[in-house]
């Protein structure tokens, strides 16, 4: 068959979500992946006897059967909650920030959480939950928004939402000041930063908030199989709903009609595939400036996609140990070492290669206590690079610039936990942001999407969606959609692209 | 209400409010120039990974007894073959008759050669494939060179400063190219090869080539006694006078060396998880009771059928009936091949079996290392171009 209702590109997050919304209304559904398997960031590779974790560290919004966070929902609606098994998470977070002397472990849990805080200071408690209060009202506040198909009544929003209307224009920076906690209070809620990878001058407290609030109240898990099992469960999905996933397949145009509506693609290969609509789960940078021919693409499109700025490129270094977690003397799943607790410092370090002032690192054999065979562990240790120094290195040079990034890593590792990793490497693999762009084809290795701004971030991109899109015909979603980088967030964006896609076609009477 | 920044009544909120307009201005006022979207890191990515590079045969040369070298010349737009770690292999295919052929070598030149779109490899004279690049391809014939792969190769972080290699007829190859690295600069790290042949004749190379304090190079034949050459087996005391404390050992040779040398190294009590050793072609296995099998293989929207015998792998099965299956390591590891089993069984040996957890939740196979137990039906991804 030559022609679908819908052609998703790319079987990312956001392609694999959209794909089973569209395929779930009966509708017929082709998804063309560049690579030979399905999932974009979401898999893992094998090394030797070691199995790696390509990208998730923890996953926000899961929840347990019984108390369900958005994304479990999102998943039971497409039809792969069942084939996914979670294991969750413990405590939080062990940070160890270098400049402040912090080294403590947060527990989740709304409580736990709470009363953990009165370690860091005598009164750390009250003011969680102060937060924690407006976090609540923000959530609220979001999902009346949500049910009022993005009109809320103005008066409800100032009688009932009073909080979130105050902080939404601050920043994160701005609005903790404006609450005044104590520097230390700050600094532990401050933790996640590098999740979104924004300084807290610039990110939205809204989006911060938001996110922070689900990960304490709800925990966190991760997939028995890795994130290779999310991806996994997509396809089987798929394919019991009767659509296709193509491997190997790019597709090099996006084809538009003398109207400018979508009217199919062109595979490497020459073939044409016709559709009205198609669904790109890739950056609007792509799309834009090299899937669709320079004339369908309006002026305003151009002003957006630059007026957007490319968040953080990523850098992981794995590692497969020979000695066990606790051997090593690892006890925790996740690890945030960083020079300075100030985020703006931190992200202003991660200009420049050589300088790794952040790391967030993973110890997964204490989540998952069987993903490496006994007496070894999986470490993997993730930064970011905030502009493109990567860009001017020479092939002979990659090589030996990548290691000795990693090197730095491992011993900053090493220093901060007093543990000794770099004895017991039986296997490593690094990926660059080199890496991430090969396997994703996003600019410059963007591993985040487009940075949240201070005047583009979560509440304003979701307020102008509409006004965002400008090939009729053409959606596109995943990490550089409206609800930004993650993997939560990215299966969001996909899927709402979907329902979008759905209207517009009841629109058309087709 | 808790949360107040500005002194002002009402400006929080109307800062809020004000947002939308504020991003719709500055996209107005943002250039409608047209958007770049080949970066630097890009088309890093891409000369590193260019996919499959078209080559041609310029030389073959007779190397030792059993040894053929090939020289490869880059028909890239760029004229290059990508650089790539000493150490690495490239999977070589072509069309061959009614067949797709496609095999694993570990590249024998240097990294810099490869920026001078050279590169060569070192064949053994066995195996459908090497027959046919050594006898049968004419000068000139065109054969599609994969990315250069695989974690053969030197790191410093991993390994200890000083590689102790140890190799056995055309396994070699890797440790060739890593010693012209190292005397190149584009590796830098101590090397010691043990290299085990049956006589003088037999020994494809010339170790006068790797003259370089780095390198030092025994050679022990099993079959004969010449000066200058060691006699016998690759013992402990020979490894033990090959190593010092800071030694990782790499191995590429046939299975019955590995499991010799490993024993050997256990006997110094030597820490296994510093040996790496270059994985071998998953080939056919002996059956109690040969079959034949129908594979019904689906690629995108086409559906071919296929005679598969239950002693050869499926990729085996695949190319002999003409079919370009993506293949690349042809040991079960790399993963270029993972494929969709839509039904039928099927035996993969434990050695053999790198494939994802999370494959074996949802079936699926490394078709390079899976062997057919019945009729089947699978879904492999296309080649690409």
């Amino acid at each position: 068959m030559d022609r679908y209702d819908v052609i998703v590109i790319g079987a990312g997050n956001g392609g694999l979500a959209a794909a089973c919304r569209i395929l779930n209304s009966g509708k017929s559904c082709l998804v063309c992946e560049r690579h030979n398997i399905p999932g974009g960031f979401a898999t893992s590779f094998v090394r030797g006897r070691f199995e790696f974790e390509a990208s998730l560290h923890e996953f926000n919004g899961i929840g347990t059967p019984e108390e369900p966070g958005s994304t479990r929902l999102l998943f039971e609606e497409l039809g792969v909650a069942d084939k996914i098994e979670w294991v969750q998470l413990r405590d939080a977070y062990h940070l160890i920030s270098e400049e402040e002397g912090y080294d403590f472990v947060m527990p989740f849990g709304y409580e736990e959480f709470a009363k953990a805080n009165n370690q860091l200071h005598p009164e750390g408690e009250k003011y969680i939950r102060e937060f924690f209060g407006i976090c609540q009202q923000i959530k609220d506040a979001m999902a009346y928004i949500g049910e009022t198909k993005g009109k809320p009544d103005p008066k409800v929003m100032m009688e009932k939402y009073p909080d979130y209307l105050a902080c939404g224009s601050y920043s994160v920076n701005e609005a903790f000041e404006a609450l005044g906690y104590p520097k230390v209070i700050v600094d532990n809620l401050n933790t996640y930063w590098c999740y979104l990878g924004a300084d807290g001058d610039n990110l939205s407290f809204l989006h911060y908030a938001n996110m922070i609030y689900s990960y304490f109240s709800k925990g966190a898990a991760i997939p028995k199989h890795r994130s290779h099992e999310l991806s996994l469960a997509f396809e089987e999905r798929i394919h019991e709903l009767g659509g296709d996933i193509w491997f190997n397949t790019e597709v090099v145009k996006i084809l538009t009609d003398s109207e400018g509506h979508v009217c199919g693609v062109r595979l490497r290969d020459g073939r044409k595939i016709e559709s009205r609509h198609v669904i790109a789960n890739c950056s609007p940078h792509v799309a834009y400036g090299k899937l669709l021919d320079s004339a369908a693409v309006p002026e305003r499109a151009l002003k957006l996609t630059n007026f957007r700025k490319l968040a953080g490129r990523g850098f992981t270094v794995f590692l497969g140990l020979s000695k066990s977690a606790e051997e090593l003397g690892l006890r925790d799943h996740n690890y945030f070492i960083y020079d300075t607790s100030d985020s703006v410092k931190q992200y202003a370090s991660m200009k420049t290669i050589g300088n790794t002032a952040a790391q967030a690192t993973v110890c997964l054999n204490n989540a998952l206590p069987d993903c490496s065979p006994e007496g070894t562990a999986i470490v993997y240790m993730t930064t970011l690079f905030t502009e493109d120094e990567w860009s001017k290195i020479s092939e002979k040079d990659y090589f030996k610039v990548k290691n000795k990034v990693a090197k730095s890593m491992i011993e900053r590792f090493e220093k901060a936990t007093g543990t000794n990793l770099q004895d017991h490497i039986e296997e490593i693999a690094i990926a660059t942001p080199e890496t991430y762009a090969r396997y994703t084809g996003h600019p410059q290795g963007t591993v985040y999407g487009y940075e949240s701004q201070y005047y583009d971030g979560l509440m304003s991109r979701i307020q102008m969606v509409e006004e965002d899109r400008f090939v009729p015909g053409l959606r596109i979603g995943g990490g550089y959609g409206e609800r930004l980088l993650g993997y939560p967030s990215s299966y969001k964006s996909g899927a709402n692209e979907a329902g979008r896609t759905l209207r517009d076609m009841e629109k058309e009477g087709r | 209400m808790i949360f107040k920044r500005s002194e002002i009544p009402g400006e929080d909120i109307r800062r809020a409010m004000e947002m939308t307009a504020k991003r719709r201005q500055l996209i107005d006022e943002s250039p409608a120039d047209p958007i770049v979207y080949e970066y630097g890191v890009n088309r890093l990515a891409k000369d590193l990974h260019p996919g499959t590079v078209r080559a041609k045969i310029t030389a073959r040369e007779a190397c030792g007894a059993d040894c053929c070298r090939i020289t490869l010349e880059s028909l890239a737009e760029n004229g290059r073959f990508p650089y790539f770690r000493a150490g690495q292999f490239v999977t070589l295919s072509c069309r061959a008759g009614d067949s797709y052929l496609s095999r694993p070598y570990s590249v024998v030149s240097s990294p810099e050669d490869a920026l001078e779109g050279k590169l060569e490899i070192m064949v053994q004279r066995k195996g459908i494939f090497s027959k046919y690049l050594i006898e049968q391809a004419a000068d000139g014939s065109e054969v599609m060179v994969g990315e250069p792969s695989g974690d053969f190769h030197f790191d410093d972080i991993r390994d200890g400063s000083h590689i102790l290699a140890i190799a056995g007829g055309s396994g070699v190859t890797p440790f060739l190219s890593m010693m012209k690295a190292i005397c190149e600069g584009s590796e830098d790290f101590r090397l010691t090869l043990i290299y085990g042949a049956r006589t003088r004749a037999h020994v494809p190379f010339d170790p006068a080539d790797f003259a370089d304090d780095r390198i030092r190079i025994e050679i022990i034949l099993s079959e004969e006694e010449a000066e200058g050459f060691r006699h016998g087996f690759i013992t402990a005391d020979l490894l033990k006078d090959c190593m010092d404390d800071d030694t990782s050992v790499f191995m590429c040779g046939p299975d019955a060396m590995y499991r010799f040398v490993r024993k050997e190294l256990e006997s110094l009590t030597f820490d296994s998880s510093h040996i790496r050793q270059e994985r071998n072609s998953v080939g056919d296995r002996e059956v109690a009771e040969k079959k034949t099998f129908r594979l019904t293989v689906h690629i995108r929207d086409e559906v071919c059928t296929v005679e598969a015998g239950n002693d050869e792998t499926i990729v085996t099965a695949l190319e002999r009936a003409g079919i370009a299956a993506p293949v690349r390591c042809r040991n079960g590891v790399c993963g270029f091949c993972h494929s969709r089993v839509i039904s039928g069984e099927y035996y993969v040996a434990a050695e053999n079996d790198f494939r994802r957890a999370a494959d074996r939740k949802f079936g699926y196979i490394h078709p390079c290392s899976t062997y057919p137990e019945s009729d089947m039906e699978i879904d492999i991804p296309a080649v690409t171009v």
